[in-house]
């Protein structure tokens, strides 16, 4: 069958419009690349403090996602599962932190977690030190990306087969086996996809960090030298040395998050073949 | 070998309520539950398996009430719909799945035994997203068939297949139903599903019990209006429609069925005629499978009759010859329904 000229119009109107967008998110990271240079990009990972503040940027993405992932999987079950009084708030709330501007996040923190307030104090004694801390950067961390966890994890508990729950039950499974052996593999890839946009999230965030935790204090589990996210370090640099200096550290920031992004993506594509391999499968 | 009993169960879904329903089936038993979407068939089943909480009644397995036990504990081997198969776990891992919750010593050769049983030991490392209807069937009925369970609990597990397809998993599960000794509860809206595999069936509607019997009376013997047509009859005639004056065949075909309300008369009993003494006006004709179904008037009655080797070749407002064979008319009643524990 051929293609009359309006069928070809339409294609070719598609094309052009997903090829600008494609465009526009590919367009500065290239030029960034390009203008960073290999030399810019070595000489970047040369820079011990900004190697630290990746470091350091890693492990609290870890801890933001690990946390995001222990309360926001229940409550993605939850919403996904049952129906209670006030659900629809709760949806509300959930999606909040998406629509609040982060310098405001930051500030609303701070009025919360400053060492002068309250609950800053009850934190500090208790040896969790908010302001200033990595355990500040966690909470904006988790402020700002844990929604994505418990979106996506609705999604992919709302999606999973009924059916499956239920003939896992009848074949002798307690509700908590049914759980763990069924339940959440079926929605494993999209708790996956979760916590890899909240971790994306968390290591792209500025302003929660700049009012919050500027710059990080050794507490634990940080025990490096003061330092601050890599993306704070990059806004630095480029206050102090202007554009040529914050290229090049952000270039190799754009590398590790695609690196890990990238991995992360592979094994979600191939279906967890490394994962069912074993308890799985 | 396992017997079970409901007594007087009922169950509410919603504004939905279901029963009292009674009912019995043996070991070795398949019990077809029939009816139409909205009937009540799955709502028993899970009322049966413990998914839905009792309004009143109890559900007996070998005499013992087993409707205060969990799902799990009791001893079930249930096919939902969608058939509930682990997409992140390969074929031998599904039909194992019990096998490995129990922990039972022999699990990876009595997973290869019921894979070999099935026909499925050739697909044991797929997905089952990698296989067909059929195929995805079969690893459902043997993964339920693994569990050692004491009553089978399936709902629709045919929907989804061709006619051949369903024609094999139906004499497979003929004779694992003898075989094991197992009592079947099976759901259906399908009379031929119903006939292949059925020595009980229940017909639902609303709730409510229309017909429980075995299903040769339930080929054969009186039914009510709602079963009749559920079952694809389309000539239903009360008894005060049949006037032995206008119509002496069919009042001889009631006067066969003493205390009937009425007649059913199945399309095939009504055939073309080389009596032109007695004739009726096409109304409608239209191709169904079984073949051409003519509706024709004759008189305050309208015929639907069925060719199926000779495509009647007769249009709309024709007049036909017709000829009634009261002994394959059916009588109609109420009284249809019996059985029970």
């Amino acid at each position: 069958m051929v293609d009359g000229p309006v069928p070809v119009v339409r294609r070719a109107l598609s094309g052009v419009l997903a090829a600008s967008l494609l465009g526009l998110f590919v367009l500065p990271v290239v030029a960034l690349f390009v203008y960073a240079g290999g030399g810019g990009i070595v000489a970047a990972a040369r820079d011990a403090g900004f190697r630290i503040s990746i470091e350091f940027t890693l492990l609290a993405s870890g801890l933001a996602v690990g946390l995001g992932l222990l309360t926001g999987v229940p409550l993605g079950y939850l919403l996904a599962r049952h129906r209670f009084p006030g659900r629809t708030v709760v949806e509300s709330v959930v999606l909040m932190p998406v629509a609040i501007p982060h310098l405001v996040v930051g500030i609303a923190l701070l009025l919360l977690f400053a060492p002068s307030a309250p609950l800053g104090r009850l934190t500090a004694a208790l040896g969790i030190p908010i302001f200033d801390s990595i355990a500040g950067v966690v909470l904006v961390m988790v402020y700002v990306g844990a929604s994505y966890v418990v979106l996506t994890s609705e999604l992919a508990f709302r999606s999973a087969s009924p059916g499956a729950l239920d003939a896992a039950r009848s074949l002798g499974a307690s509700p908590t086996e049914a759980f763990v052996t069924v339940t959440l593999p079926s929605a494993a890839r999209g708790i996956v996809t979760g916590a890899l946009l909240m971790w994306a999230r968390g290591i792209s965030e500025v302003g929660g960090f700049l009012i919050l935790a500027y710059a990080v204090t050794p507490s634990p589990p940080w025990g490096g030298p003061v330092t601050s996210t890599a993306s704070v370090y990059v806004y630095n640099l480029y206050g102090i040395e202007g554009l040529p200096g914050a290229t090049s550290a952000a270039a190799l920031l754009v590398l590790v998050a695609l690196a890990i992004f990238v991995t992360v993506r592979l094994l979600d594509r191939t279906g967890f073949a490394w994962a069912r391999g074993g308890w799985f499968s | 070998m396992s017997r079970l009993e409901l007594v007087d169960l009922g169950a509410d879904v919603g504004g939905f309520r279901l029963g009292p329903i009674r009912l019995a089936a043996a070991p070795g038993e398949a019990t077809v539950l029939l009816g139409p979407s909205g009937a009540g068939k799955t709502t028993l089943l899970r009322a049966v398996a413990g998914f839905l909480p009792l309004r009143q009644g109890s559900v007996l397995l070998d005499g013992a009430r087993i409707d205060r036990l969990p799902p799990h504990r009791r001893g079930l081997g249930f096919v939902p719909p969608d058939l509930g198969l682990f997409g992140h776990r390969r074929v031998r891992r599904n039909v194992g799945y019990p096998l490995e919750l129990a922990g039972a010593p022999e699990a990876a050769a009595e997973t290869d035994r019921w894979l070999a049983r099935f026909g499925l030991s050739h697909l044991a490392e797929r997905y089952p997203a990698e296989l067909s209807s059929g195929e995805r069937q079969r690893v459902a009925m043997a993964r339920a068939l693994a569990a050692g369970p004491r009553l089978l609990l399936w709902d629709e597990p045919f929907s989804a297949l061709d006619v051949e397809s369903r024609d094999v998993l139906l004499r497979l599960v003929r004779e694992l139903v003898e075989a094991e000794g197992l009592p079947l509860l099976l759901v259906t809206h399908d009379p031929t599903v119903t006939f292949a595999v059925a020595s009980h069936v229940v017909v639902l509607e609303a709730g409510r019990v229309r017909f429980d019997g075995p299903p040769d009376r339930l080929a054969t013997g009186p039914l009510d209006r709602f079963t009749a047509r559920f079952l694809g009859y389309e000539n239903l005639f009360a008894a005060s429609e049949l006037d032995g004056a206008a119509d002496p065949v069919l009042a001889q075909g009631l006067r066969g069925a003493a205390g009937a309300e009425g007649l059913v008369v199945p399309a095939e009993a009504v055939r073309w005629s080389a009596d032109p003494g007695r004739t009726a006006s096409v109304a409608s004709v239209r191709w169904t499978a079984a073949g051409w179904v003519v509706a024709v008037r004759d008189g305050r009655l309208v015929f639907r009759a069925r060719a199926v080797a000779e495509p009647p070749g007769v249009r709309v407002g024709d007049r036909v010859a017709l000829a009634v064979d009261p002994a394959a008319c059916r009588p109609l009643g109420s009284a249809t329904t019996g059985g029970g524990p």
